[in-house]
């Protein structure tokens, strides 16, 4: 039995890891959002964009546009073909729930992502290494944008001169100034966001980022001088327009954008639930330090989920640290 | 190596006392001043009245420090006494600054002189506010007392944690770290499950459950009465971020509508709804998580909150935690906190203690280690050793 226990223990950590719990971080009960007319304001004419949101896509697997995969991490399988490898043992368990959904994509223009060559070499990297270095594995502050589109809600805030997101997972949040204030004096995980309004769109500059973050699942990163320009303009008033320009000359080799709708979440009662993830990723993170580890063969007829988690060198937990 | 950890845990302790006062004296509203930014405290009338948003509601948006020290409970000589006199908060703060503990060294080379290497610049002080205790009601100042179930709990818990120092030099020197408990041959309950969830260090390192939520950069918890907060105010929900415990800080969203979710629904730091009774915000939190307990308080808390702008710089704020398990009465803190620099923007408002932990999976390291050396007749018992207190006092050590 409590080996049994210790199986789901693992499974829905995986769950939670791979495919990320949002659809069930949301209640349906209660009172309702309040009515909306159409093109809401606030008091002070702006837009009103305050209320729970979330992006509906495949995004944060992958900002490109993809076939659908059977799992995140593949090995392969019994034919040689790059399309016919079968999910690895970290998701084999998961069954079709493991699999990786297929995207028209959100990159605009030709739909490519311009590294520079030995950037694109540390993204295939990152992809091949997938387990051990995506920051979001580890309940790491996710950074912008990816926090945007994760598959989890996130609550808008609009003060009279701070818009504040707050996200489900890790408890992230971001500021986004409106009015004049000093930079912060180190660089960030979620930047420095100060923003103005073009019209009806709300226009904010991202910087100060440490460049510890990643875009997506895919392995598509950033460095440390990752300059963002996000554009918020309302498609009505349960949608957003969400436009952001990517500028990083040691990454890329030219500017490039994305683009996606965001939207409301219209439930009743539509509430943020904090995806509090930090002790979902101890075990993940130091459950072989345990004097008594609980992942191990099981025995009689109990099923064995044997994960063999082979950590290739420099990728090491103390070797994270020090990048 | 242990040793080195440890002074890193105890290192983190100090610097949020520390930057709570850097960044305090940076905003220009230095805890000297004594409310020169215009609190209550010091009667400042220029502060003019209390803003409101475009909408109407009362504004309480900025960032938000208790820019005093004031006792949590009152002290037993203060009895009924709501307020200090001037003269006796002066006379409580030369006392803090002549107060010699703060810059004592034990002897050169022990233990506790490495853990406790930190002076009186480490542990700076905020002035004495005017308040006698946090805690208003009962008017007596003090918490109401446990309930009997939850003092029995406290003593089930307390016998475990002492078994697991009782062959520890803490407890043969009778060192405060084993109030309570005798020395004694290492415990036969040294690998027993802990008898209720864990959420402060124990003399044992068999895995991160083991540690005290501050090692798991989990630390912030519901109310909390330290740190900065900012506030971000919508005609239909607030943001709160909360910067406290160096990189363990916290988001609030208060939502002025909806309901609360089931009660199977656990969250960290509770399911905040608000209104606006008159001029005072009033929020109630419930769904709290048995993980994250505030004082001992999880599932069963409800804690109402009241936010009254008073004037432009001073936000009072009062919070009554009932928990009919726990208490045998409600209580209340009541603090009044003043606007600090917004433009300075000088708080800590992305907690990534997590992001940088390396003394929680050093600790296990270390103690697996220590495991081996003993499994190996290389090493002392580990249960012989006092791994969880070390930053407290051994007399025998002290050098006066």
């Amino acid at each position: 039995m409590a080996g049994m226990l210790r199986g789901s223990t693992i499974v829905t950590a995986l769950v939670a890891a791979a495919l990320g719990a949002g659809a069930a971080a949301l209640t349906m009960r209660g009172g309702e959002q309040a009515a909306r007319p159409a093109g809401a304001r606030t008091a002070e004419g702006r837009p009103d964009f305050s209320g729970v949101w979330q992006a509906m896509n495949e995004a944060h697997w992958d900002l490109q546009a993809h076939e659908a995969r059977p799992a995140i991490v593949t090995q392969p399988g019994v034919y040689e073909y790059e399309y016919a490898r079968v999910p690895a043992a970290p998701v084999l368990a998961l069954g079709a729930a493991g699999g990786v959904p297929g995207s028209m994509g959100v990159v605009q223009g030709d739909g490519q992502i311009p590294y520079k060559p030995e950037a694109l070499a540390v993204k295939q990297e990152n992809a091949a290494n997938w387990i051990d270095r995506d920051p979001e594995l580890k309940c790491y502050l996710p950074g912008i944008p990816r926090a945007m589109y994760m598959p989890y809600p996130f609550a808008i805030v609009q003060g009279t001169d701070k818009i504040q997101m707050t996200f489900a997972f890790s408890n992230a949040a971001r500021v986004i100034h409106m009015n004049k204030v000093e930079g912060p004096p180190d660089d960030t995980y979620m930047g420095h966001s100060v923003g103005r309004w073009e019209g009806d769109t709300l226009v904010v500059d991202v910087t100060n980022f440490n460049g510890k973050n990643w875009l997506d699942r895919a392995g598509n990163y950033h460095s440390d001088a990752l300059h963002l320009v996000e554009r918020f303009t309302a498609i009505s008033q349960d949608a957003i327009r969400y436009d952001v320009t990517i500028d990083d000359p040691k990454t890329f080799t030219r500017q490039w954008s994305i683009s996606m709708p965001l939207y409301r979440r219209l439930e009743p009662n539509a509430t943020v639930l904090d995806y509090n993830c930090i002790e979902f990723a101890e075990e993940f993170m130091y459950g072989n330090l345990r004097k008594e580890p609980l992942v191990k063969h099981w025995e009689g007829e109990t099923m064995i989920v044997d994960i063999t988690r082979k950590i290739p060198p420099g990728e090491k937990l103390h070797e994270w640290y020090r990048r | 190596m242990r040793r080195r950890i440890f002074e890193a845990l105890g290192f983190a302790v100090v610097m949020t006392v520390l930057a709570a006062f850097v960044q305090s004296a940076a905003s220009g509203q230095a805890p000297a001043a004594g409310g020169a930014a215009g609190s209550t405290t010091s009667g400042n009338a220029k502060a003019g009245p209390p803003p409101h948003t475009p909408w109407g509601q009362p504004d309480l948006q900025g960032i938000w420090l208790d820019e005093f020290d004031t006792p949590f409970e009152r002290p037993a000589q203060y009895a009924d006494k709501e307020f200090f006199t001037e003269d006796e908060r002066k006379a409580r703060d030369e006392k803090t600054a002549a107060d010699a503990g703060r810059n004592e060294r034990a002897n050169r080379g022990t233990a506790q002189d490495v853990a406790g290497a930190y002076n009186a610049v480490f542990t700076s002080a905020k002035p004495t506010g005017r308040r006698t205790s946090l805690v208003v009601d009962p008017s007596n100042g003090r918490i109401p007392p446990l309930t009997p179930e939850a003092q029995e709990r406290n003593r089930i818990d307390q016998e475990f944690r002492l078994a697991l120092l009782q062959n520890t030099p803490t407890c043969k020197n009778q060192a405060a770290g084993c109030r309570g408990g005798k020395y004694g041959p290492p415990s036969p309950r040294l690998n027993d499950m802990a008898p209720f969830y864990n959420t402060q260090r124990m003399n044992r390192h068999n895995g991160p459950e083991d540690q005290s939520m501050g090692d798991r950069c989990m630390l912030g918890t519901t109310p909390d009465f330290n740190g900065f907060r900012r506030i971000v105010q919508g005609p239909n929900v607030i943001a709160i971020g909360i910067d406290t415990g160096q990189g363990q800080g916290y988001q609030r969203i208060v939502y002025l509508g909806g309901s609360h979710p089931p009660k199977s629904v656990h969250l960290r730091h509770g399911d905040s709804r608000g209104r606006f009774e008159g001029q005072t915000l009033v929020v109630e939190t419930t769904n709290f998580s048995p993980k994250f307990p505030y004082r001992g308080a999880g599932e069963n808390l409800t804690l109402v909150e009241r936010f009254t702008r008073l004037d432009a710089k001073t936000l009072e704020y009062s919070a009554t935690m009932t928990d009919a398990t726990l208490w045998t009465a409600p209580w209340t803190v009541k603090q009044e906190l003043t606007m600090q620099s917004d433009e300075q923007n000088r708080i800590y408002y992305e907690p990534r203690c997590h992001e940088g932990n390396y003394g929680l999976p050093s600790l296990l390291v270390g103690a697996r280690l220590d495991d081996k050396a003993f499994r190996e007749g290389k090493g002392p018992n580990p249960a012989s050793r006092d791994t969880a207190t070390c930053v407290n006092e051994l007399p025998a050590e002290r050098e006066n």
